[in-house]
């Protein structure tokens, strides 16, 4: 989508635990929900 | 006319409802974490987080760090959009320096009134926050050098419509960076349109 919104060099972060130890912990281990850093720049 | 998942307004709303306690009240329990615990779980430099009064961390509620890929530079004029009670904009006000320039805009009543006492608090001049919404900011064409935003996106109905408007508004060659969440095992449809389910 960011490519197609006019984006480039696009680069994502690793994974990161935002929910671990949270009371959304077990609905975002269901869905395997992480946070990610992502970077673009515009064209 | 893109199929959208929920009606935008009313996600609003639950949105609206939710951060208002996170302003209001931000030692509560939530789904999520908050404030210092979760700004140093998310690696953000504590030296510099640590140098902010409580009030302007307690509120944060961010899902990672749009500044781990890539410092600001000093100058930058920067948009935060959906900048709550302004963390991640006194963070970019520390990057980008007294010649910067850094906008948040938020649409909850509660958090433009906390983050702007805290930048008068902190005597930050290069700071301000703006009522608007993500898809519709109220920043002129090209004037950002940078568009950050945490945990925000994943919020609004019309993601399209939300990186059309970050594009407007930033300059040529002008970077994005945000943070935000992902899931890597598919979610049921109905999930996906049960209003409740994207705040809760």
């Amino acid at each position: 989508m960011l490519e197609e919104a006019g984006f480039v060099d696009v680069r994502i972060g690793p994974p990161v635990d935002t929910f671990g130890g949270a009371s959304g912990e077990d609905k975002a281990r269901a869905y395997e929900v992480y946070g990610y850093a992502f970077m673009a720049r515009r064209a | 006319m893109t199929d959208l998942l929920v009606d935008p307004d009313a996600l609003r709303e639950q949105v609206r409802i939710k951060y208002r306690e996170v302003a209001a009240q931000p030692h509560r329990s939530f789904h999520f974490h908050t404030g210092r615990p979760l700004a140093k779980r998310l690696d953000y430099d504590m030296d510099v987080v640590d140098a902010l009064p409580d009030r302007a961390v307690e509120s944060f509620a961010g899902v990672g760090n749009p500044f781990s890929l890539r410092s600001l530079e000093y100058g930058d004029r920067v948009v935060d959009v959906g900048s709550g009670a302004g963390f991640d904009s006194f963070i970019a006000a520390s990057q980008v320096g007294d010649s910067g320039r850094v906008v948040g805009i938020d649409m909850t009543d509660e958090m433009l009134e906390k983050a702007r006492s805290t930048a008068a608090e902190l005597g930050f001049d290069h700071v301000e926050f703006r009522d608007g919404l993500a898809e519709t900011m109220p920043i002129d064409d090209g004037w950002a050098d940078v568009v950050v935003s945490n945990g925000v996106i994943n919020l609004c109905a019309d993601k399209r419509a939300v990186f059309d408007e970050i594009r407007r508004v930033l300059r040529p060659g002008g970077w994005l960076q945000f943070a935000d969440i992902a899931n890597g095992r598919p979610v049921p449809p109905e999930a996906l349109r049960d209003i409740d389910l994207w705040t809760g």
